[in-house]
């Protein structure tokens, strides 16, 4: 997915090595957790229901559209059953609206990759959807906000679009242009009751965010998907396209913020977010197709002689790691690094915590 | 919904409010993008479009299978730049979502319209063993697609500095009643929305710069051959009137990076700086 680099050996051993350093030397100056900066706009397509642009500083750009349509909810079953419970509820008329809406299913949203230059079945823009959505519909409590009521539902379309050329991993560009499209996204109020057939208030002003902004607003918020990845002893977040060549592992942590209202009438003033950590998921980097360097020592070239002894060498610098010489990582990832990985993504003002301050930052429209 | 063309024999005026020769709202911008080579976006009316050119680069594996799809470039690796275009219509950008696959006929052909014109009229012998990919992509559409794709190309391959013999500009023309009226004195149209598009008969008309010279021409819909010339008539006054708009953004953009300091003033400008 990500464009190959065009480092040599040598270039990649020494990257590896100013990154594994404590505190690492990225290329750019950045520390560890130091995210890049980047541009926001909200609603800039009036013809959808919510849409976002997201413009990073190393000139990749994304635009997401998000479009709902109405749907007739159909028997997952197929079976009579389902009649029977929307007759029964509709005769009651009401009943418990939160266990109908626990039949809201996560097929409800679909979302599409659009990646320029790259087929539409690709197997990366597949997985990378499909991360995305997995992401979004984890808390549980997403497809419950599609459900209207029992025969109909709202089906969203998200359209994630990468305008520009894929210069390094799309994805923590992506989720973020997902989570602003969310959060600028609204469904046209409903005015039907029950288990009518549904009408809308056609006046978009009064139109409720799928997202509710201001006063009590509870529950979790869009995920979101950040790249993190390991090199060495060091975790570095927001790897530009160079420090994912040469990463140990990589991994996309997708978290959402759950807010809670604390009516317990405490002391505390500031309502601190809660963050949860919906999924992780190791990414295959491209570390692990760059070439390994050759140590001088088995360097035939630069020695000219080929006795037995220096094959054994040679063989012995395969088997055992030579600092300095570059070599493929391999294998999976630390625990230690997971911990520490996590550690840095939840704690109080990390991470996440600065790039939520960052987003909460843009207008949404 | 069927668009009640009787009442425009009325005021004269069409179903936005428009008269016949008049364009609708053009708004472009070049340079939308730091990371592309070129980059444009565009605005006419509705529709809205952003380009973003890559290249003259060394051609990727991809890539070649593609580009030489197309034609006009077929083999020409030896002695000139070939061009890829990619269209990608997002799913949101009509009022009803609907998702078209990149093996979607329309959108093929206008692929290999838009490269066939560029490979015309760009000095690809200039880059050998090369490709200059156009990827394109439709945010929002309100007819004249074509039209809005053809011209947001000619911006960003501007922008990104790859020499051409002159703009080309396209914009669309239509006539005011259906093929099935026959009403052979039915007046012309300029610049046609989706809901004109989808009754009357239209086509697109790309021309060369400023002269007459037809780069462009698509008609899909049924007409009467003793209405063709007047369409096209005011299909090249429209391309004419349009790479007006489109020079003016140009040079605007042109003296603004002159004022900023991002390219050093010469003699050999011709730029006027007075506005």
């Amino acid at each position: 997915m990500a464009q190959q680099t065009l480092l040599s050996p040598a270039e990649l051993a020494y990257l590896h090595s100013s990154l594994s350093l404590s505190p690492p030397i990225r290329p750019d100056g950045r520390t560890s957790k130091q995210f890049r900066p980047l541009t926001a706009e909200t609603g800039i397509l009036p013809g959808t229901n919510g849409s976002a642009r997201v413009c990073l500083s190393d000139g990749t750009e994304a635009i997401v559209g998000v479009k709902a349509e109405i749907e007739k909810t159909v028997d997952p079953l197929g079976g009579e059953h389902y009649q029977e419970y929307v007759k029964s509820a509709s005769g009651v008329g009401g009943g418990d609206a939160e266990a109908d809406r626990s039949a809201a299913r996560g097929e409800w949203l679909e979302m599409t990759v659009e990646i320029p230059g790259l087929r539409d079945d690709d197997a990366g823009t597949v997985f990378l959807a499909e991360l995305l959505r997995e992401a979004l519909l984890a808390d549980g409590e997403f497809a419950k906000k599609l459900w209207i009521n029992r025969r109909f539902h709202w089906r969203l379309y998200l359209d994630i679009l990468l305008i520009s050329p894929p210069l390094s991993y799309p994805l923590p560009l992506l989720s973020l242009t997902t989570h602003l499209a969310l959060l600028a996204t609204r469904l046209p109020r409903l005015k039907s009751e029950g288990d009518e057939d549904p009408m809308f208030d056609d006046d978009w002003e009064a139109a409720p965010f799928l997202y509710p902004r201001e006063g009590a607003t509870t529950g979790p918020r869009p995920s979101i998907t950040l790249l993190v990845v390991a090199v060495g002893d060091s975790i570095l977040f927001d790897p530009s396209k160079e420090e994912l060549a040469v990463a140990d592992s990589a991994l996309a942590v997708s978290l959402c913020e759950v807010r809670t209202q604390r009516e317990q009438g405490g002391m505390e003033v500031d309502s601190g977010r809660e963050l949860r950590l919906v999924s992780m998921r190791t990414i295959d980097p491209p570390s692990r197709l760059t070439p390994p360097g050759v140590p001088s020592t088995a360097n035939l070239a630069a020695s000219g002689t080929s006795d037995t002894t220096q094959q054994k060498q040679q063989q012995r610098a395969e088997e055992h790691p030579q600092e300095g010489v570059w070599k493929a990582p391999l294998g999976g990832t630390r625990f230690a690094v997971l911990d520490s990985i996590m550690q840095a993504v939840l704690e109080k003002g990390g991470v996440a915590d600065e790039v939520l301050d960052g987003l909460e930052g843009v207008d949404l429209a | 919904m069927p668009l009640d063309t009787s009442t425009y024999s009325l005021a004269l005026l069409r179903i936005d409010g428009r008269r016949w020769n008049d364009l609708r709202r053009l708004h472009a911008q070049i340079h939308t993008q730091d990371a592309a080579d070129g980059s444009s976006y565009l605005e006419m009316g509705h529709t809205k479009v952003m380009c973003v050119v890559t290249g003259p680069a060394e051609p990727q594996a991809g890539q070649q299978k593609r580009g030489t799809g197309g034609g006009g470039q077929a083999g020409g690796q030896k002695d000139g730049a070939s061009i890829v275009v990619n269209v990608v219509v997002a799913g949101f950008s009509s009022v009803d979502r609907k998702r078209r696959g990149r093996n979607d006929r329309r959108i093929q052909e206008m692929e290999i319209t838009i490269q066939k014109a560029l490979a015309a009229n760009l000095h690809v012998h200039l880059f050998p063993h090369s490709t200059i990919t156009v990827s394109l992509h439709v945010l929002s559409q309100d007819g004249s697609l074509l039209a809005a794709l053809i011209n947001a190309t000619t911006l960003a391959l501007i922008d990104a500095g790859i020499p051409m013999t002159d703009y080309i500009t396209a914009c669309t023309a239509g006539s005011t009643s259906s093929y099935a009226a026959g009403d052979d004195s039915a007046d012309p149209l300029l610049d046609l929305n989706t809901q004109e598009e989808q009754e009357l008969p239209y086509l697109t008309v790309a021309t060369l710069g400023d002269s007459d010279k037809v780069a462009v021409l698509v008609c899909e819909s049924r007409v009467q051959v003793s209405r063709l010339e007047g369409m096209l008539v005011v299909g090249v006054d429209g391309c004419r009137q349009m790479r007006r708009l489109l020079d003016g953004i140009v040079r605007q953009k042109g003296s603004k990076m002159i004022k900023e300091g991002a390219v050093q003033r010469s003699d050999m400008m011709a730029v006027s700086l007075e506005d």
